[in-house]
């Protein structure tokens, strides 16, 4: 259930495993897998063509029902009923329904960032050069604010902690700010924001009453897993689904990507990340075919955003507390940074700083 | 099958080096070096997987010329 990347994934990998019986695939975009990190980054460029999101056409054999999404699961019967009331018995299930974009209004005029839709819609958008706000400082808000800035907007975003604190932490984020601030884009960082409905059209209300107003508003926001669809089926209680080290939540249900929380340190945690949801769908396929013979996973946390000419790449647990280290490079230029966590690990960041993966990787041990 | 890659588009992420370290890697300057292109039977399924997690969609299989 999902066609994402992370079913795509655990697709290609039963079949790599060896599977080769009956296997369908149900998607509720009409659409091909793409590719979501290109939605905020590549595709948003207006000098780019639109082909930056498009994955290879599956091979995976199965049969696709595309433009459905599941309203029903019977555990215990091992049946999936989808929108149009189609029953699927299965013998195993990977669940990979993903999430959609959290909102903060009513409004239809709210935009938002999640699917390849979306972001179409508002690279037309931007190409009229509207003054624009988005609200949220994470890496797609700021990363849609650096493409509306080269788009030739006025962009405004308003945040309730520094842009990527919380995923990076305070070095990395001045850093962000500064490149961001230099390039046009004016920042308010308040709590208590809210998405209204005045006169017809959503806006940003700050907590003193001041109306942030642009001709396109955009909420970046987070997301919620899509698990309405689990509720009665004894498997989520309306949050995401907790899945033991190998995904499973039965033995023949796993789950993976944006909707699974993999434990972490004693919890269970969502890592709504393209590299997580590839990672835990192999994982996830494994299990579904060997059990515990299967292995865990093994998070190699990895991470990426290119926004206001920066290209940063994050290897190892996140967020950084402190100063780095210079492993290479400069600080105000291309730089190899490292920082030490009190375990003995150690995290490693590439600021426009070209480097192998795995050598980034090495860096963390 | 053979691995065709569409080098100003690489971005060096290394997801396909993962998902196929015999067929290719990531060089000392972190640019994608295909080690092996021409691809048939159980090199291929990795070969897809490798063009499949490509964040960028820099790699792609094309028929043999």
């Amino acid at each position: 259930m999902g066609n994402g990347i992370a079913g795509l994934t655990a697709a290609d990998s039963l079949r790599a495993g060896g599977f080769d019986g009956e296997l369908t695939m149900v998607g509720a975009e009409t659409r091909p897998a793409y590719s979501r990190p290109a939605l905020s980054k590549a595709l948003l460029r207006s000098d780019t063509d639109l082909t930056s999101h498009e994955l290879p056409p599956p091979d995976h054999g199965a049969t696709e029902l595309l433009g459905r999404t599941a309203v029903g699961l019977d555990a215990d019967r091992r049946v999936l009923t989808l929108d149009d009331g189609t029953e699927l018995e299965y013998d195993g299930l990977v669940i990979a329904s993903g999430s959609r974009a959290r909102r903060l209004g009513t409004g239809s005029d709210e935009l938002v960032l999640r699917t390849l839709d979306d972001a179409l819609a508002l690279r037309e958008k931007l190409s009229s050069r509207p003054d624009v706000v988005i609200v949220g400082g994470g890496p797609l808000g700021m990363e849609a604010a650096s493409g509306a800035l080269e788009a030739g907007c006025r962009v405004t975003v308003v945040t309730n902690e520094p842009p990527l604190e919380r995923q990076l932490g305070p070095y990395l984020s001045s850093h962000i700010t500064a490149a961001a601030t230099a390039r046009g884009l004016t920042l308010i960082i308040t709590p208590g924001a809210r998405v209204v409905d005045q006169d017809g059209r959503s806006r940003v209300e700050l907590a003193d009453g001041t109306i942030i107003d642009g001709e396109i508003l955009l909420s970046a926001v987070g997301d919620i897993p899509n698990t309405e669809w689990l509720e009665g089926s004894g498997l989520a209680d309306g949050g995401p689904l907790a899945v033991d080290s190998r995904g499973r939540l039965r033995p023949e249900i796993v789950a993976a990507g944006d909707v699974a929380a993999f434990p972490l340190a004693g919890a269970n945690v969502r890592s709504p990340i393209w590299h997580s949801a590839i990672e835990q769908a192999r994982v996830a396929a494994g299990a579904l075919l060997h059990g515990d013979a299967a292995p865990e996973l093994q998070a190699q946390p990895y991470f990426w955003t290119e926004l206001f000419d920066l290209n940063i790449r994050v290897a190892g647990r996140t967020p950084l507390v402190g100063e780095p280290e210079l492993v290479d490079g400069a600080l105000d230029g291309p730089a190899l940074l490292r920082w030490r966590h009190d375990d003995g690990t150690a995290a490693a960041v590439s600021v426009n700083y070209r480097i192998p993966i795995p050598r980034l990787r090495k860096l963390c041990d | 099958m053979r691995i065709e890659l569409d080098r100003p588009r690489c971005e060096g992420h290394g997801l396909c080096e993962e998902a196929a370290p015999d067929l290719m890697h990531l060089d000392d300057d972190g640019e994608l070096v295909i080690d092996i292109a021409e691809v048939d039977g159980a090199a291929l399924d990795r070969a897809r997987a490798a063009v499949r997690v490509c964040p960028v969609a820099a790699l792609r299989l094309a028929e043999r010329a």
